[in-house]
């Protein structure tokens, strides 16, 4: 079976700039794929050659069987939801959603019936009247939300959909906009640079660097088995330890980082190879008195930030080795962390990836 | 201390343009009300002031009599103010379809050709207006370089006559006023947002329908601006047509100059410059005026 | 708009360059009128300083000298504008004692200048001169034949002739006071007439023509004749042969002539005169003695094609221009020349209304 959205070896050049560099990748239907990267990665230009506004260099881009190489963005089965939202300022709500609609000369009950369909999809019925200017910054998001899918396309692209919105309103549409998207079952595209927001959202993620996209897959992929130092380093927190590898030992390998250290890895290493040795903060366990587990070394608490529900620490081992530390407030045996000056951690064998080079 | 200048920065902030408003424009048209409400006379000046402040004290004695005389032969009158109304109308049309093709492309150019453009635009501006229309003339004469040059191709064997036409009427106008009409149209346009653009060509919008209704409507404010600057003076217009138009011109800013200079009589004209302002300008700033409340 | 603006500036408009200063002089005179290097000649004889600035309708020399202030200290109105402007109180009397040369006027022209004012001591005659026909020999003859009426007003107001030259282009001055009188002479009514009935025959009249015109204006036909884009128009004898000098130094092949139909024309005379409230009444009075003086006189007449209204400068003039019937008439000429009276306020108003119903093609 071809996939619903095939992109392949997508290329485009700005006079010399490569702005995205030879991207391929698979959607199926209904899936909400995020493409995540730093500003300047090329997203936003895949983004746009997607819609329409731009066109490809090189590369094929097929959406549901057709090729879109000639295709007008008013003519794609497309539609994108923009960054600023771009609600049309002078039309009401209503008009706004059923802008496309009137665009596709549908008759108008069923257009009025649409429009007040999707008000009630994103929680804004009896506001149709309403002029954007007029409205919250959730509010426009959600008008732009609704007209983007008022005509029903197969593959909605969001350009940062929440990054206009404050914290705590952020978190609430997270959950609204998955929700949504599998009440339609819409493909979407998330374009974002927040890694947070693309783990939450995604059912996939591409992570991009550079006009390239260096790796795809799940959430839980990406952040538990990024493939390159950029990936793990982009998502998520971690620390990096340079250590070289001694032996094999049983299922872990023995390497010396400052102190011997106990990790995973694969059975392409060899005794004297240099190694990243990479670990998650939350996976790293501070105590104040040593417990004898496996992977255990003192540390000096350089710094500390406190988040509520956890606490970030900066530590210094052996050697001058640093390490990110995040202690969840949820174990209450454990003395309060913060007024320690020295302590000790640990760490699982399993908690650790190796990244070579 | 520093309060005080502060309090100083601010009163000055607000009360320098009203004094200047007050000085430069209210003054004059306060002045123009009093001469319109005046007596006649053959002295210096040649009316006698309704409003005097003198040895006397303050008097007020306004006479009507300008007003009555117009309406007595409104006749007169009112088909020279037809044929302003309908010039100033044609003239701020096609300055409205030639500037809005050549703001949009100005607003759309990159920053720096946008500077030169605009620079472009308003140069004639640093030529005598006159001298523009001589220079028109020039171009348009029967022996003019356009005729001289369509004989040499052989494209016409006598002439064409272009001057005293419409034809150079209109170009006279939209030679003027152009930049009037394409200033606040550019600062419109510019402002508008792409990805507004965008989206309403995502939504299925074919160009013409993204020009109706979007770009249009969101161009609004400088259209109507643009149109004001070009109809307001234009009423008032008779010097062009004079240079460049044959003799069924009469325009009403020509009627107010016969009033002031042939008959000597100030109040009169005066009297029909107020009444301009009152059937012609006053609503259109009100409507303006309305307008910008139902929006805001 | 300009209106409001003219009345709301026209207060504070004085002359650049006015100072208290004895040795200095204001003038302003028509545009074109005065020989090139009259006025560097005077500041060198006496030492006085002129901001000489220039006007080019009675109109605006009037609205200047009705607003006060104006800051001249000599212009140069004709006749029935130097009369209601003497009515305003705007102008003073000159002192011919102080005037040795105005021995040397024409007291013919004077006189009737005089009649025109109604005073004998407004001021003196600088030039005059006639309304009549400027035409394009070639142009007419083309059209009109060998018996084109080039000596009556005929040739413009009988609209038969007038469809005729529509196709070369004919145009008409932007002055009832020179024009509707001509054209009651024409009808057969006196030229001096203040009737309204015969202002509006008149207006009839040139309603009848009016389709055939190019424009009615003051200042374009001068080039527009020169050039050969018109064949005939109304224009002031100075004009026409400034048009018709402008036409020979071009060497378009265009010849420009100018006649006084037989049916007799309005005569005007621009007078040299000094507003009422001058400063430098001395130098101007030094200034008109200059002028008076028949050397200056007549280098002056061959330099603007204008009759002079120095009868000594004759002998000085050059004999083109003296035997020209179109600026010195001949006597026979002479005989239906008439000064048109000055109009009252009412009459004003009654020649304006014609006037524009007339060029507002109603």
């Amino acid at each position: 079976m071809t996939p619903f959205i095939r992109i392949q070896n997508i290329s485009k050049k700005f006079g010399k700039l490569l702005a995205v560099d030879d991207v391929s990748f698979n959607l199926e239907r209904g899936e909400l794929f995020s493409l995540l990267g730093p500003s300047g990665c090329g997203k936003t230009t895949l983004l746009r050659m997607l819609a329409g506004f731009e066109k490809p260099s090189e590369g094929y881009i097929e959406i549901d069987g057709q090729d879109m190489a000639n295709v007008d963005p008013a003519d794609r089965p497309v539609n994108i939801m923009f960054q600023s939202y771009a609600l049309f300022p002078h039309m009401s709500v209503s008009n706004n959603i059923a802008y496309g609609l009137k665009r596709a000369s549908l008759p108008s009950d069923e257009i009025k019936a649409r429009v007040e369909e999707l008000l009630r999809l994103v929680h804004l019925s009896g506001m149709g009247a309403r002029k954007p200017s007029t409205l919250s910054g959730g509010q426009r998001q959600r008008v732009a939300l609704a007209r983007a899918l008022a005509r029903r396309p197969k593959l909605l692209l969001l350009d940062e959909p929440l990054a206009a919105l404050d914290k705590k309103l952020r978190s609430e549409t997270q959950f609204e906009l998955v929700n949504i998207q599998e009440q339609l079952g819409t493909t979407f595209i998330v374009v974002t640079h927040d890694q947070e927001e693309a783990m939450t959202l995604s059912t996939r993620i591409g992570v991009m660097d550079n006009g390239k996209l260096v790796q795809t897959g799940t959430p839980n992929e990406i952040y538990e088995k990024p493939e390159t130092r950029f990936v793990a380093d982009f998502v998520g927190d971690i620390s990096f330890l340079e250590a070289t590898v001694i032996q094999r030992a049983g299922k872990y390998w023995l390497m010396k980082a400052a102190t011997l250290i106990h990790a995973t890895g694969s059975s392409t290493l060899t005794s004297g190879m240099k190694v990243s040795l990479a670990i998650r903060p939350e996976k790293i366990t501070l105590t104040s008195q040593p417990t004898g587990q496996l992977n255990e070394f003192p540390v000096e608490i350089e710094d500390w930030a406190f988040y509520g529900a956890g606490t970030q620490y900066k530590v210094i081992g052996p050697d001058g080795i640093k390490l990110k530390v995040y202690q969840s407030h949820n174990q209450p045996s454990q003395a309060n962390p913060r007024q320690l000056e020295t302590g000790f951690v640990h760490f699982s064998p399993d908690a650790t990836f190796i990244l070579e080079g | 201390m520093h309060s005080f200048l502060q309090k100083f920065g601010r009163l000055l902030v607000i009360w320098l343009p009203l004094g200047w408003l007050g000085i430069f424009f209210m003054l004059p048209l306060v002045e123009m009300v009093n001469v319109s409400l005046s007596e006649a006379r053959r002295a210096v000046p040649p009316y006698n002031p309704a409003f005097q402040i003198g040895k006397d004290g303050i008097s007020f004695q306004p006479a009507v009599d300008n007003y009555l005389l117009i309406y007595e032969y409104w006749e007169d009158y009112l088909w020279p103010a037809v044929n302003s109304v309908r010039l100033a109308f044609f003239s701020t049309l096609y300055c409205l379809l030639f500037a809005y093709p050549m703001a949009w492309w100005i607003a759309r150019s990159n920053k720096s050709l946008q500077h030169i453009l605009l620079v472009l635009i308003l140069m004639p501006f640093w030529t005598s207006s006159l001298l523009r229309m001589y220079a028109l003339i020039g171009l348009l004469n029967p022996n003019g370089v356009i005729n001289d040059f369509l004989i040499w191709a052989g494209i016409t064997v006598t002439p064409i006559q272009m001057m005293q036409t419409d034809f150079s009427i209109y170009s006279g106008m939209i030679l003027t006023y152009l930049p009037l009409m394409i200033l606040p149209l550019y600062a419109s346009l510019v402002r508008l947002d792409n990805s507004v653009l965008e989206a309403a060509a995502d939504l299925g919008a074919k160009n013409w329908d993204i020009f109706r209704t979007i770009i249009l409507p969101l161009s609004m404010p400088g259209v109507i601006a643009g149109c004001l600057l070009v109809f307001i003076p234009a009423v008032g217009e008779f010097v062009i047509p004079a240079l460049l138009g044959g003799p069924e011109q009469l325009m009403l800013g020509k009627v107010i100059w016969t009033e002031f200079f042939r008959n000597r009589d100030w109040p009169v004209a005066a009297a029909i410059a107020i009444i301009l302002i009152a059937i012609i300008i006053l609503p259109i700033v009100y409507a303006r005026y309305q307008d910008k409340e139902s929006i805001s | 708009m300009r209106f409001g603006f003219i009345l709301a500036f026209s207060g504070f408009v004085a002359v650049s360059g006015h100072t208290l200063a004895e040795e200095s002089l204001n003038v302003y005179n028509w545009s074109d009128y005065i020989a090139e290097d009259t006025i560097a000649n005077f500041e060198a004889e006496t030492g006085i300083k002129v901001t000489y600035d220039m006007y080019d309708s009675n109109e605006v020399l009037e609205a200047k000298m009705l607003a006060g202030s104006s800051g001249y200290d000599l212009v140069v109105p004709t006749a029935d504008f130097l009369a209601r402007g003497r009515e305003a109180g705007a102008y003073r009397d000159m002192d011919l004692s102080k005037i040795p040369n105005a021995s040397n006027q024409d007291s013919e022209i004077q006189d009737q200048a005089d009649k025109m004012v109604g005073s004998d001591s407004a001021g003196l005659v600088y030039m005059w001169g006639s309304t009549g026909i400027a035409y394009n020999e070639d142009m007419i003859a083309e059209r009109l034949g060998d018996n084109a009426p080039t000596d009556s007003w005929s040739l413009l107001l009988d609209p038969e002739n007038a469809a005729k030259l529509e196709d070369c282009g004919i145009a008409i001055l932007d002055a009832p006071t020179d024009v509707l009188p001509n054209v009651m002479t024409y009808l057969g009514y006196p030229g001096t007439s203040t009737d309204k009935a015969h202002f509006e025959a008149a207006g009839d009249a040139l309603s009848a023509i009016r389709p055939f015109l190019r424009y009615i204006n003051s200042s374009q036909s001068i080039n527009d004749i020169a050039n050969g884009d018109i064949c005939a128009a109304i224009m002031w004898s100075g004009d026409a042969f400034q048009a018709a000098y402008r036409a020979e130094d071009a060497e378009n092949g265009h010849v420009i002539d100018y006649y006084i139909p037989d049916e007799g024309t309005n005569l005007w005379f621009d007078v040299m005169a000094i507003p009422a409230d001058a400063k430098n009444i001395e130098n101007a009075y030094k200034f008109v003695d200059y002028m008076m003086r028949a050397d200056v006189a007549a280098e002056n007449v061959n330099y603007v094609w204008y009759a002079s209204g120095n009868k000594a400068a004759m002998p000085d003039i050059d004999p083109d221009i003296l035997s020209h019937p179109g600026i010195y008439p001949t006597e026979k000429a002479k005989e239906k020349l008439f000064v048109t009276p000055v109009y009252d306020a009412k009459t004003d108003r009654i020649v304006t209304r014609v006037w524009n119903r007339f060029s507002a093609g109603n």
